[in-house]
């Protein structure tokens, strides 16, 4: 069964009728077509679906979308405005924390959340930060740094 | 080796900017008009026969177009491992799509739904009842080898598989001329890549049988042969769509599973394409690294110099062999045979089947499960002796210049194990940490360990059986760029900057200016063997170098033809092409390009152009070939760790991995490669764990909450990469090959440090918590 709901995504305002049991990330994917949030495990142990609802990061494969009716919700995509890349952005692809590249959105969605609580945050405040969001190719080392380097952009 | 401009600059990635901003190119983004949704019913039972099946009421579900049964599926029995030919004699030829008759292990498939939403093909398998005769299960391979066990393929009495050995030497002159003989049993657990994307396929098959296929796979031409051997239909029937990369793979995409062909099917049913992707829970039981306990019984003399190797293997390759017949010999080749020098040697594997998962490729392929034990047991016959651990291996380990022991027509042109020891001891300060006070008074121990990989691939090369060339087409653009096609699959390991770069280099153009194509297929697109194996800077990088090199004599002779000057005059370096020893007759590659593919009579400033019949046409180069060598790359792992004695945990403090890969292609990306390695083979030695049900066989590791692999915060704070750059004569611009040797040495490694931290030796990995303490003798 179907019911309407208002979300308002990277700026963009949609009124969807959208199924009573669906995923935030289902809606956001198979709906409004965006492909920065990222279906690793759809069980909320990968990260790779983080986005931000109303400025916090959540697991977005875990949240019904109806629990979110009228919220501000931000993905990867809705990072940068226009042609300039979000400070993150740029230091993940200056830094080469971005290998396959499947983590990579939720993973610039945790570190935003960091970095907007603790702009200066250290190694161990890196660490747990994005320790929710799985990556299986770099072995977190350049995208600790890509932290790091966003952090003393900004 | 002349100067580099390109080649070794740590590029930004190419593909960065499309990952950073959403990531478009990705199969689990494929979506067609009309596209259906698939699910697979699979079996509960791990052995069991199927009396019927009935599917009436799901067929009757609306929202159902179509429900496919194991009569619908051709009963075909072939390896459906992508790199050797579907009936390869090397392989075991038992795996098959949808079995009508049996079911081997919990999950195997037995039925499929296609619907117009993936729910209602969710809640379609559930109205399938299908009737099973349970049949006795064994679930250990000492099981499934004693008398009396159940059989589970009547080709294979005792449940083997397959029974490799290798043998040279007296084993007991050997053993006999030895001063000490150390033994040891060395057991490693079922573990999974963890490629985050899941396993994904988008397919349309048309009535006549065209099919065509967006899928996570590391390698298009191995899908395209194995699809269409599954279905029946000839190969060219079936084409393979490039996606620009997949979300990882490490081994674990390297075979067609059920997912594929049923796609395929469901859609030929239904006439609309067919989407099918697998949960993770699907995943982890779909192609594992196999467990393998490995016996090893070493002589040595009292310098540590070995008089005889003996080794017995047994692999638990599941349900079916697949990757398990290839694994066998690659594991006792390179994790056991192959690595050190001893007189005397003698190996044999067995694959033997249990009513496990089936397993799969893995980086390292059999390597790592081999390398636990000699470098475990080379540390404890170090301890014993009292031998330095660097000097000992060096003294067993073969030379620069000596045959390849895989492949007596190769050599080892280049071979910088020593470069790689005494490079990452002064890193880490080996000799001042094995000297320090172990910090006696407190519950932290700190202890160093070592291990190396001695012996290892840039790709299949001198295998029987084993596809192995590749091709490459360039073509330079009127704007002096050039675009790069192959169908070498970018997996994350970063093959779209290197093989970029190693084009740009080899035809003289900067940085960036070549760009890989990011559109293509098995129908226009020159063979490629599949991103594996180490294989593709050294073997897919020398085919982009001729097939650039190639483009470049075509520049050149229509570059020789403007200036009136032999081609053989000319040099072309940063998109620019003179005449040697006179800088100003210069043309740029733009101009050249311009005047080859302008089909008119050119204005320029100057006036009309002449037009040259012998100028015009598409400045192209193409390549297929195989590599001339299988170089060996070797590496050595230090570790610093620290056991807490009172809560059995480990912490990596710092890992320091020198490897000499020939030429870094790309140094940053080479070091990701290290990074991710270390995790994984860190993973491995402490924490992932695929775990059953003893009663029922059913995987009880469903998602990641439940499999464990280290985050960043378990990661150490400091892995340091070092290059040893050897110059590989064969290799592009001298490079070897980077992938899998930096998973294969972390485990022995960290148990070796962990030994050296509290005097405890770890067989069996993971070396949980738990198992500290219980070696501590504390639980
Ligand atoms: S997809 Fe949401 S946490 Fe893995
Ligand atoms: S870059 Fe591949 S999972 Fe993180």
């Amino acid at each position: 069964m179907k019911k309407m709901l208002t979300l308002e995504v990277n700026g963009d305002v949609h009124e969807l009728a959208v199924e009573l049991d669906a995923t935030l990330l289902r809606v956001l994917r198979d709906q409004i077509g965006l492909n920065g949030p990222k279906k690793g495990c759809d069980s909320g142990g990968c990260g790779c679906c983080t986005v931000h609802v109303d400025g916090k990061a959540v697991y977005s494969c875990v949240c019904y979308a109806h629990s979110f009716d009228g919220v501000k919700v931000t993905t990867a995509e809705g990072l940068s405005s226009g042609e300039e890349l979000h400070p993150i952005q740029a230091a993940f692809v200056d830094a080469g924390a971005v290998q396959c590249g499947y983590c990579t959105c939720g993973m610039m969605m945790a570190a935003k959340q960091l970095l907007d609580e603790c702009p200066r945050p250290d190694e161990e405040q890196i660490r747990h930060g994005i320790s929710g969001n799985l990556c299986r190719c770099t072995g977190y080392a350049k995208i600790v740094d890509a932290v790091k380097l966003a952090s003393e952009r900004s | 080796m002349s100067q580099l401009n390109v080649v070794g600059q740590s590029l930004e990635r190419p593909d960065a900017y499309d990952k950073v901003t959403g990531g478009k190119g990705y199969p689990v983004n494929v979506k067609l008009p009309g596209m259906l949704h698939a699910k697979m019913l699979r079996s509960p039972y791990a052995h069991a026969r199927i009396v019927s099946i009935d599917a009436s009421r799901a067929e009757r579900l609306p929202g159902v177009k179509a429900v496919l049964l194991p009569k619908d599926v051709p009963q075909i029995k072939f390896c459906p491992v992508f790199f050797v030919p579907v009936q390869a004699p090397s392989m075991v030829l038992d795996f098959d799509v949808m079995n009508g008759e049996r079911v081997r292990y919990v999950g195997q498939p037995v039925a499929a739904v296609a619907a117009i939403t993936a729910d209602i093909a969710e809640a379609a398998i559930d109205l399938i009842d299908v009737e099973y005769e349970e049949l006795p299960a064994v679930f250990t391979p000492e099981e499934a080898m004693a008398e009396g066990a159940p059989q589970l393929h009547d080709e294979a009495p005792n449940n083997i598989a397959k029974t490799p050995f290798f043998e040279y030497g007296d084993l007991e002159k050997g053993f006999a001329e030895a001063d000490f003989i150390f033994e040891g049993t060395y057991e490693t657990q079922r573990v999974h890549t963890c490629y985050l994307e899941p396993r994904v396929c988008v397919v349309d098959m048309d009535r006549q049988d065209n099919v065509t296929i967006h899928v996570t796979t590391q390698h298009l031409f191995g899908t395209r042969e194995k699809l269409a051997f599954a279905l029946g239909i000839p190969e060219t029937k079936v084409k393979v769509v490039k996606s620009p990369y997949i979300g990882g793979g490490f081994g674990g995409k390297l075979e067609l599973t059920a997912m594929e062909p049923v796609a395929a099917l469901l859609s030929k049913k239904c006439g609309r394409p067919v989407r099918l992707e697998q949960t993770r829970q699907e995943d982890f039981i779909t192609t594992t690294r196999n467990p393998i306990k490995v016996y090893l019984k070493t002589g040595v003399k009292k310098d540590g110099t070995f008089t005889a190797r003996y080794a017995k293997s047994i692999l638990d390759c599941g349900a079916h062999a697949t990757h398990g017949s290839e694994v066998i010999m690659v594991h006792g080749a390179f994790g056991l045979f192959f690595n050190y020098h001893a007189p005397h040697q003698k190996w044999e594997g067995y694959t033997v089947y249990t009513n496990n998962m089936i397993g799969g490729g893995y980086r390292g392929y059999g390597a790592p499960q081999g390398s636990f034990a000699v470098e475990s047991q080379i540390d404890e016959i170090c301890t014993k002796l009292n031998l330095d651990p660097i000097a000992m291996r060096l003294q067993n380990a073969r030379k620069q210049g000596e045959p390849h022991p895989f492949n007596p027509a190769f050599t080892l042109a280049t071979y910088g194990l020593a470069d790689c020891l005494r490079e990452g001891a002064a890193k880490i300060g080996w000799e001042k940490a094995r000297r320090r006070d172990k910090g006696s008074s407190g519950a932290k121990k700190r202890g160093i360990g070592l291990a190396v990989h001695p012996v290892w691939v840039s790709g299949c090369m001198g295998f029987p059986d084993i596809y192995e060339h590749s091709g490459a087409i360039v073509k330079i653009n009127r704007d002096g760029t050039a675009d790069l096609a192959t169908a070498s699959m970018d997996i994350g390991s970063g093959q779209i900057a290197t093989l970029t770069q190693i084009a740009a280099e080899a035809l003289g153009l900067p940085a960036g200016a070549v760009r890989m194509s990011s559109a293509g297929d098995t129908d226009n697109l020159p063979f490629d063997a599949p991103t594996h194996a180490s294989r593709v800077t050294y073997s897919s990088g020398n085919a982009v170098k001729e097939a650039a090199l190639s483009a470049k004599k075509r520049l050149l002779e229509v570059a020789g033809s403007m200036l009136e000057v032999s081609p053989a005059d000319l040099e072309v370096s940063d998109g620019k092409v003179s005449v040697r020893g006179t800088p100003s007759k210069t043309l740029s590659v733009a101009e050249i390009a311009q005047r080859a593919e302008s089909p008119f009579v050119q204005m320029t400033a100057q006036g009309p152009q002449p037009t040259v019949m012998e100028e015009k046409g598409t400045i192209i180069g193409l390549s297929s070939l195989a590599p001339k060598s299988n170089p060996t790359p070797c590496a050595a792992q230090f570790v610093e760790v620290e056991v807490d004695t009172e809560t059995g945990e480990v912490a990596v403090l710092h890992a320091v991995y020198a490897h000499d890969i020939g030429r870094a292609i790309n140094p940053k990306a080479a070091e990701g490669q290290v990074e991710g390695g270390f995790q994984q083979g860190m993973g491995y030695a402490l924490m992932e764990h695929i775990q059953f049900d003893p009663e029922t066989g059913s995987c009880l590791t469903t998602d990641f909450l439940d499999y464990k692999m280290p985050t960043a915060v378990e990661m150490p704070r400091k892995i340091d990469s070092i290059f040893i750059e050897t110059d590989e004569p064969t290799g592009p611009f001298g490079a070897k090959s980077l992938g899998e040797c930096c998973v294969i040495t972390p485990a022995p490694a960290i148990a070796n440090a962990i030994h050296d931290a509290i005097g405890v030796r770890f067989t069996q990995l993971p070396i949980t918590p738990e198992k500290i303490l219980r070696g501590l003798g504390k639980i």
